[in-house]
Order: structure tokens, then sequence, then C-alpha cells
């Protein structure tokens, strides 16, 4: 699926101009965490509210990693959105008890 | 692979229990993320800076309306309500930054890179933008103005370069090229050919 290795077909042909550029995603997770907040952006909330509290995240801690402000905005918007109850804490849980090496 | 195994993982476990409410669907996701990261990049911004650069009439509907001109392109959508288009010249230098956040032209320059978002950027570029500049490489004569917006209001903005030296004649195609990323955020100028 996606992962490194798509990651690493922005290198072949059809990729767009990178004259300067260095990869958007340095990690897996951050693309996943923008296309997920993206998907979300057509029915839960709009991207103009979702841009208010990322805002709010990087300005309360400027110094943090973009990436995590973006996936601590999107936690916030979908409070703000009514999701709740997701049980985000307990899904984490039960993925960090997985034997070591399961994906890799 | 991820030096944050607990927030990759905090990733997934959203992503998992967002699929089982029925919010999000996994292939959607695959899709939108090829799609910011094939179609949607720098390249389209170049082809409205290389037609502006051939055709008089366009440039000045560009610089008039720059949201409507870019769509006559086919370009628009997410982040790309309200583009305003700044020109180069000899006497002044456009830059842009996004001091609260990352707001960036999605539809004609893609994701914004990682220096665009970092702290010493946001905050250093407005403080002191030659210094910065130099130290992104590019040294602006002492008479040269910078102009520097903030892309914080909620208009986004892309730089038109001033066209390089030598390209008399050349065609869209011949220039596109020489139309990087960051020639349209104001830290580079276009590529001088040969």
């Amino acid at each position: 699926m996606v992962g490194s290795e798509s990651m690493l077909d922005l290198d072949g042909p059809g990729a767009p101009p990178r004259a300067n550029g260095e990869l958007v995603f340095a990690q897996p997770w951050e693309r996943r965490v923008f296309g997920v907040t993206m998907a979300l952006t057509r029915q839960v909330f709009s991207y103009d509210d979702f841009r208010q509290h990322l805002m709010m995240r990087v300005r309360e801690f400027p110094e943090r990693p973009y990436w995590e402000s973006w996936l601590a905005a999107l936690e916030d918007a979908l409070s703000a959105a009514c999701v709740s109850d997701l049980n985000v804490d307990a899904r984490l849980a039960e993925l960090l008890a997985r034997p070591h090496g399961h994906d890799h | 692979m991820s030096d944050h195994p607990e927030i990759a993982t905090r990733v997934e476990a959203l992503e998992s229990v967002l699929t089982e409410r029925g919010l999000i669907d996994p292939s959607t996701v695959d899709a939108i993320i090829e799609h910011y990261e094939k179609d949607v990049g720098p390249l389209n911004g170049a082809r409205v800076v290389a037609r502006a650069w051939t055709e008089d009439a366009y440039r000045e509907r560009l610089l008039a309306n720059g949201t409507k001109a870019i769509a006559e392109l086919g370009y628009g959508g997410t982040e790309g309500a309200d583009i305003r288009v700044l020109e180069n010249s000899a006497e002044v230098h456009n830059v842009v930054v996004c001091t609260l956040c990352s707001c960036y032209p999605w539809p004609v320059l893609g994701l914004p890179p990682s220096w665009y978002k970092s702290d010493a950027y946001r905050s250093r570029m407005v403080a002191e933008p030659r210094a910065v500049l130099a130290e992104m490489g590019l040294e602006l004569p002492e008479q040269v103005r910078i102009r520097i917006w903030d892309s914080s209001a909620e208009a986004r903005y892309l730089v038109l370069p001033q066209r390089p030296a030598g390209t008399d004649g050349w065609s869209s195609e011949q220039l596109i090229p020489l139309i990087t990323r960051d020639a349209m955020i104001g830290v580079a100028h276009a590529v001088e050919p040969g």
C-alpha cells in the first residue's frame, strides 16, 4: 500500500519537478495523516475549520515538528465536529501490544 | 522505519477507528495522497508563469485576478480560493511567507516544502529578509526593495519571477524547466539558461 515504496516512485518518470525539492513527507505516517485529514474535509469538517486548529497548535508550540502539530489539530477538529468517543487510545494500546516487527 | 514509533501508531489507530465509523475509506485516502503528490505540484505554477512570460494579455489578467487567470489553465481547489500574483522587477523583489502556520497556494505549487513550515523561516523572513535570502543563496543588490507577503489572511500568493535574459523567443515548453518552486515563493531567481 502506501509506504516507502511509493515514496520512491516520486523520483521516477512522471514525478513532479523538484528542482530544489526535498520530499514533502519525511515519514510514512506524515503522508497518512495528511491523506486522512483531507478525506475528512469531504464530509466531516471543512479545510478552513481544520486550518484554524492547525494555526492554534502551531502557535501554541512553534518548535514542535509540523506534522505533530497537524495531528494534534486533526484531533481538535474531530472533537469540534462532535466526532467523539472514537476510543483512539484503546485502539492505540491494542496496536502497540502487537508483537514487535509485525509489519516489517 | 519511523523515529516516532508511537506517533506513527497513533495515526494508524486513528485511521482504523475512523474507517470503522465509516467516516473515511482507506482507498480514498490513498487516492488523495497520490493526487497531491503526483498531480498537484509546482509544474502547474510553472505553466502559469511561462504563459505570463509569453503572452502579455494573460500576464495582465493574471496580475488583475490571479485565481481567475489560474483557473483558465484548469487549476483551483483547496487553498486556492484567492490567489494573488506578485510581479518581481529590477526594483522590487517579492517573497511569500506564512507567519501563522503554513498557508500556501496548493493548486499551483503543491504542498509546501518542510523549510517553509519551519519556525525559523516563518519568524526570521519577516525580521531580516535580506539575510535569510542570502543564506538561501539569493544575494539581492542593496537597491532592490524586498516586500514580504504574509499569507495568514485569506489570500495565497504566487510570485511571478523575472524572465531570465537570453530567453527571447523561447516557447513555454522551453521556459518551464527554468521556473522552480523556490522562484515562485520568491527565495530564488528563475534559472539562468545555459
